[in-house]
C-alpha cells in the first residue's frame, strides 16, 4: 500500500473511531427523539398503505412497540423495537465526519443529506417490516422479503454514504495517484549511483 | 483510430459492465439463498458456533456447543444469521464485483473481504462473550451498536485499502 494512502486511511480510520465512541455515548440520549420522530412520520403512511388502519404505534422512551388493532378498542402486540433498531445513524455520522477532502459546508450538507435519507429509509423499513410481519400465515412464507429488508437495513448507512461521498474519494484517489506519480517521476530522473 | 473501434471498445465495455451486474446480482442471490435456507445458514451459525467455542477452550473457559448456541458455566452466546457477517460479507462482495478491476484483483478483494470479515467477526463474537461475563451492563451496547458500527467502517476500511491499491493499479492496467 502506497504510503499516502496508508496516511489518508490511517486519518480516515482515527477519525472514525473518534467519532463513533463519542456518537454512540450520546445516542442513548438521542434515541428516544429519534424514535419519537420515525413514529409521528411513520402513522400516517401506515393509514396510508393499510385500509382499514390495523396498526397503532407506541413510543415510550427510546423503545417502539407496535400493536395491531384485532377489534372494537382491541389490540395485540405484534412487535418490539429497540432503541438499536436505528443505530445506523452512529456510523453513518462518524462515516461523515471522518471522510476525507470535504469543506465545511459540503459535509454538513452531504450529512444533512444522508440523515433525511436515513431517516426515510427508517421509516420505510418500519413499515415494511411491520406489514410483512402481517403477511406471513399458514402456508405463506415472505422469509425472502424480509432477508431483502433486512439486507437494505444493515446496507443503508453504506449505500447513503458511498453514494453521498464516492465524488470525494474519486478525488482523493486521483490526488494520491498524481502523488504517486510524481514521486515515481522524481526518483527515475535522479542520477543512479551518484556521490554528494 | 477506426470508427468502428471505437464502437467496439464501446460494446465490451458494455459487456463488462453488464457481466459485473450479473455477477452481482449472483452474489446478492446467494446472499438471499443462504440467508433463508435454514440447512446453509444453520451450518454458517453453528461453525461459528465452533469456532467461538474452540477459542474460547484456549482461554480455558470449558465452553461447549448447543445447536448454535455457546455455553460455558458463566455465559451463553447464541449465534444468529445477523451474528455471521453474512449480509456484511455480502455487500463487500458486490462493491469488489461492482468496482472497475481486473479479475485477479477481483477475487484478491473478495479474499481480503470475506476474510478480513470473517476474522473480525470471530473477534466480535469472542469479545461479546467477555463483555457478557465481566460487564453485562454495557453488551447490549456493545452487541448492537458499537461492534456493528465497527464492522461498517472496518468493511469501509478493508474496501478502500482494496481499491486505492489493487483497484487504482488495476484501472491502469486495463486502460492500458
Amino acid at each position: 500500500m502506497r504510503r499516502g494512502l496508508g496516511r489518508t486511511l490511517a486519518r480516515f480510520a482515527l477519525i472514525f473511531a473518534l467519532s463513533l465512541a463519542a456518537l454512540a455515548a450520546l445516542w442513548p440520549y438521542a434515541a428516544s427523539v429519534y424514535t419519537s420522530a420515525v413514529a409521528t412520520v411513520a402513522r400516517p403512511v401506515f393509514r396510508l398503505v393499510e385500509a382499514p388502519n390495523a396498526t397503532v404505534l407506541d413510543v415510550q422512551g427510546d423503545e417502539l412497540s407496535v400493536y395491531r388493532i384485532v377489534g372494537e378498542d382491541r389490540i395485540t402486540p405484534v412487535v418490539l423495537f429497540d432503541r438499536y433498531l436505528y443505530f445506523a445513524v452512529v456510523p453513518l455520522l462518524a462515516l461523515f465526519l471522518a471522510t476525507p477532502g470535504l469543506g465545511v459546508r459540503k459535509r454538513m450538507t452531504r450529512t444533512a443529506f444522508g440523515l433525511v435519507g436515513l431517516f426515510a429509509f427508517h421509516v420505510a423499513y418500519l413499515v415494511t417490516s411491520v406489514e410483512l410481519i402481517y403477511a406471513v400465515g399458514p402456508g405463506h412464507s415472505v422469509a425472502g422479503w424480509q432477508v431483502a429488508v433486512r439486507v437494505l437495513w444493515e446496507a443503508s448507512p453504506i449505500l447513503l454514504w458511498a453514494g453521498l461521498t464516492a465524488g470525494a474519494w474519486k478525488r482523493a484517489l486521483l490526488n494520491l495517484r498524481a502523488l504517486g506519480s510524481e514521486e515515481a517521476e522524481t526518483s527515475s530522473t535522479e542520477p543512479v549511483g551518484a556521490v554528494g | 483510430m477506426p470508427r468502428n473501434w471505437g464502437q467496439r471498445i464501446q460494446r465490451t465495455i458494455r459487456a463488462d459492465l453488464l457481466l459485473r451486474l450479473a455477477l452481482c446480482a449472483c452474489v446478492v442471490g446467494l446472499l438471499l439463498f443462504a440467508a433463508n435456507a435454514g440447512g446453509v445458514s444453520s451450518a454458517i451459525q453453528t461453525g461459528f458456533g465452533h469456532i467461538v467455542a474452540g477459542i474460547l477452550n484456549l482461554f480455558g473457559e470449558d465452553a461447549s456447543i448447543v445447536g448454535n448456541t455457546v455455553q460455558t458455566e458463566r455465559f451463553g452466546i447464541t449465534v444468529v444469521t445477523a451474528c455471521t457477517g453474512l449480509f456484511l460479507t455480502g455487500i463487500f462482495a458486490a462493491a469488489v464485483i461492482l468496482f472497475p478491476a481486473t479479475w485477479r484483483a477481483k477475487t484478491l478483494g473478495l479474499g481480503l473481504g470475506v476474510g478480513g470479515i470473517f476474522l473480525l467477526n470471530v473477534i466480535r463474537l469472542v469479545s461479546l462473550y467477555y463483555i457478557g461475563v465481566y460487564l453485562p451492563s454495557i453488551l447490549e451496547t456493545a452487541h448492537l451498536l458499537v461492534w456493528q458500527s465497527v464492522l461498517i467502517g472496518a468493511a469501509v476500511i478493508l474496501w478502500l485499502v482494496w481499491a486505492g491499491t489493487w483497484g487504482r493499479t488495476s484501472c491502469r492496467e486495463a486502460t492500458r
